[in-house]
């Protein structure tokens, strides 16, 4: 597919929905920075130029993890079905959307910035945020539903004037992301609507904490799918044409996405296996079936690295291993490679420890622990933030006609951080397994010398990890450079859409996967079983409810 | 086709995964908490041993601390450990042991672990639980000489400002500076102060007196306040600049 000229207007909302989260990204990075230097005991203090230590990791979380990773794949869904249906969106919709999410984002911002909502990204209760915290999250989310249902009916117009023809993979891909999105985020807007507001209002006195946590990790696992999944598309769609060659099987691409649908969401339960108020059984099954869902990332791994090969092949590259050298490591016209596949060696890793963390009783070892952020920064701050921040930079130049600035440093940035990532978790990985907790202010206690809690045996965790992430931070900044300078330079043509677009070079024809309906009911099927007697359980207990908690009091808020 | 094997083998992989993980539940019984509904939530903390090395705790989780803070039991013992939270969410993991247990409102959470090393074990909650988090965490003396807790090394650092110290443990969460009203009661004016306490006794205010207030905080109760202060990891030094603060608090 060739260039396309869109409308002003739609081209108006990408560049915001993509500019106002990495303006936000600074802050969240530069929390992020903090974080280590805390922890590695640099810091001993409870804040740090007028923040918290426990708000800054908050900010971390909320910004990084939520707002710039929802207002990208709305940002990218809008250029995806734009793109690949060449037709129209619904822009007032659109816009709809994009105010929604912005009015959504200032509003659990002002909370987090002046200390009302240091409760983490998790949000559990019973500490409680500021109700203006859950409100803006849930007008944030909202607003991601608003783009996603105004998509359908472009795609079935689509549909209409394309009978018998297979739905392009990238389509299929959007859809799948916001499918599991929407999956995913209809539990947490239970909890917040029905639990959280009316009880942090003053409403309700107390709160069903199991209940709510259910909720939330019900949430919480598909959302890293959707985290996820735009990562894939790109991985599917471009990759393979950026090494110069084809999607080594259609058939890999169309069962990663259906299966992801079926069995992103059944699976919640495994981030609560060290939790009362839930039987083993239960954890057992979700145990499984998120085994279950590596499947997929497995079959993703095997089809990236033949559609490399493949590319690389017909570059002229041979031998076993010889044809390694001519995938385009730092070809600066095709630099959007150097954000994927670091991401994708990120992924191996990242994948490895996330299978661990879903056996079962190996829970026990790391749960909590400084393993977890290990594992998660070579996934989210992996395969995910890479491909993000890359596809930020991709729509940036393509919307405005402007050239990438600094091209030779920008195809260096990926490795640069991906090499900060590695060694920063080695450093958490060995600190985890040696017993050290994520989400623990180590500079005032553990990590501080003069306090009778000090465990000198984490020293080389932390070592590796203020290295890592010191790396990490020097190569956003460097990200941040070329970003800002590449959207304040001269545009050297009209902007317009262009994005690499791979052909299959295995186009197999199977019919299971060519709807997305079955898969969906596949979804609602596999979550009847999966929740349905855990809830039951919780029902029939009848835990005590409590009373909300502000983090800085022991004592409870009650009237 | 090729892909198609691949799909096959990835499969039997995680197949094979999930099979060697119910070998380790059924032949080594490394299992996970279970769902407890027969055991009310508690809040009172309990050390039992039923019988020679053979122990039940009841541990209560609080911002910032585990009740009981320091447990001695002999090595070769198997403990019952019940674990019940007192206001918000917390974590308990037993570092180097297999105990990592959510302590969540409402329900109560179970493990059964066997120390057979000696040694000092660090308890650590590791769920975020508040500003003074960090702070929060307690000690199992796996020991033949049982019972007395060795003390903890004498703290080698210069002295810090008792206001960061006070700052840092979240003291004036419940603690005014200002003689505003507060849970805790103010901090301004303590020093040298007459307190009324629950017994009827009255106490004055001086260095002895606050530095067992902040060591074992149940010592001495103050009349018309709730009996929740923990006891916080401070170092001792760190209780010599807390007292030089206060008393410039008039």
């Amino acid at each position: 597919m060739n260039r396309q000229a869109i409308e002003p207007s739609l081209k108006k909302i990408i560049l915001f929905d993509i500019l106002l989260p990495m303006v936000l990204l600074i802050l969240g990075i530069a929390m992020g920075f903090l974080q280590i230097l805390y922890r590695a005991g640099v810091i001993h203090s409870r804040s740090f130029l007028g923040i918290e230590y426990y708000q800054g990791l908050t900010l971390h979380g909320a910004i990084n993890a939520v707002v710039f990773t929802t207002f990208f794949a709305v940002a990218f869904g809008h250029a995806i079905i734009r793109y690949y249906t060449q037709k129209p969106l619904l822009l007032g919709w659109a816009w709809i959307s994009l105010i929604a999410m912005t009015v959504g984002t200032v509003m659990a911002a002002i909370p987090m910035l002046t200390g009302k909502a240091s409760v983490l990204y998790t949000f559990y209760p019973p500490l409680k945020a500021h109700p203006a915290f859950y409100f803006g999250l849930v007008l944030l989310v909202v607003g991601s539903w608003i783009a996603f249902f105004s998509w359908i009916p472009v795609y079935r117009a689509w549909k209409r004037e394309h009978p018998g023809e297979k739905t392009p993979l990238a389509l299929l891909g959007i859809f799948t992301t916001f499918i599991v999105w929407f999956i995913a985020t209809i539990p947490v807007a239970v909890e917040i609507i029905f639990l959280l507001i009316p009880w942090s209002l003053g409403w309700t006195p107390t709160v069903n904490v199991p209940l709510a946590r259910m909720l939330f990790w019900f949430f919480g696992h598909p959302l890293v799918y959707f985290w996820l999944l735009p990562a894939y598309v790109m991985y599917y769609t471009m990759l393979p044409k950026l090494t110069g060659g084809k999607l080594y099987s259609d058939f890999a691409g169309r069962f990663t996405f259906m299966w992801l649908i079926a069995f992103s969401a059944p699976i919640g339960i495994h981030h609560q296996y060290t939790e009362p108020a839930i039987s083993t059984t239960w954890k057992a099954v979700h145990a499984f079936f998120t085994l279950l869902v590596a499947i997929p990332s497995l079959v993703t791994a095997f089809t990236l690295a033949a559609s490399m090969e493949h590319g690389a092949r017909e570059k002229g590259g041979s031998g076993l291993f010889g044809w390694w050298k001519k995938l385009p490591w730092v070809d600066t016209d095709r630099w959007m490679f150097s954000y994927l596949f670091a991401g994708l060696f990120l992924f191996i890793f990242g994948g490895i420890t996330g299978i661990v963390n879903a056996s079962y009783n190996l829970d026990n070892v790391v749960h909590n622990t400084a393993w977890l952020p290990a594992h998660f920064h070579q996934t989210v701050a992996g395969p995910v933030f890479l491909a993000y921040i890359g596809g930020s930079l991709l729509l940036l130049t393509t919307l405005t006609g402007r050239e990438v600035a600094m091209k030779k440093l920008n195809v260096w940035i990926p490795y640069l951080w991906t090499f900060g990532v590695m060694v920063f978790s080695t450093g958490l990985f060995v600190g985890g397994v040696a017993g050290e907790p994520r989400r623990t202010n180590l500079g005032l206690s553990y990590m501080n010398p003069g306090s009778p809690l000090y465990q000198p045996q984490w020293k080389f965790s932390r070592l590796f990890g203020s290295i890592g992430g010191t790396i990490m931070f020097i190569a956003m900044l460097l990200f941040f450079v070329v970003f800002f300078a590449t959207a304040l330079r001269k545009k050297t043509r009209e902007g317009a859409l262009e994005l690499p677009v791979s052909e299959p070079y295995h186009d197999e024809h199977v019919p299971a996967l060519l709807s997305m309906r079955p898969w969906i009911v596949i979804a609602i099927v596999l979550l009847v079983i999966a929740y349905t007697a855990p809830f039951l359980e919780l029902a029939k207990a009848r835990y005590e409810g409590a009373p909300p908690y502000a983090p800085d009091n022991p004592i409870a808020q009650t009237k | 086709m090729l892909e198609k094997r691949i799909l096959f083998a990835a499969t039997v992989f995680i197949l094979a995964v999930a099979g060697v993980i119910a070998l380790t539940v059924r032949l080594f019984g490394i299992g996970l908490p279970n769902c407890l509904t027969d055991v009310r939530p508690f809040r009172e903390a309990k050390v039992i041993e039923h019988a020679p090395k053979r122990y039940e705790i009841h541990y209560v989780a609080r911002m910032w601390q585990f009740e009981p803070a320091d447990v001695s039991v002999v090595p070769g013992s198997t403990v019952d450990l019940y674990v019940s939270t007192a206001d918000v969410t917390h974590g308990m993991q037993i570092v180097g042991t297999n105990v990592n247990l959510m302590a969540v409102p409402g329900a109560v959470n179970f493990a059964r672990v066997k120390f057979d090393r000696a040694g000092d074990y660090l308890v650590v909650c590791n769920e975020y639980c508040g500003v003074a988090h960090h702070n929060m965490a307690g000690r199992i003396h796996v020991t033949e000489a049982a019972t007395a807790p060795p003390k903890p090394p004498p703290p080698t650092v210069p002295l810090m400002r008792g206001q960061k110290v006070l700052d840092d443990n979240g003291c004036t969460a419940c603690h005014s500076l200002d003689g505003s009203a507060s849970p805790g009661g103010t901090f301004k004016g303590l020093y040298g102060s007459t307190r009324q306490l629950a017994d009827g006794k009255t106490v004055t205010a001086d260095d002895a007196y606050i530095r067992e207030s902040i060591e074992k905080p149940e010592a001495k109760l103050v009349k018309g306040l709730d009996p929740i202060m923990p006891a916080l990891p401070v170092a001792s030094d760190e209780i010599t600049s807390v007292i030089e603060y206060l008393k410039t608090l008039k």
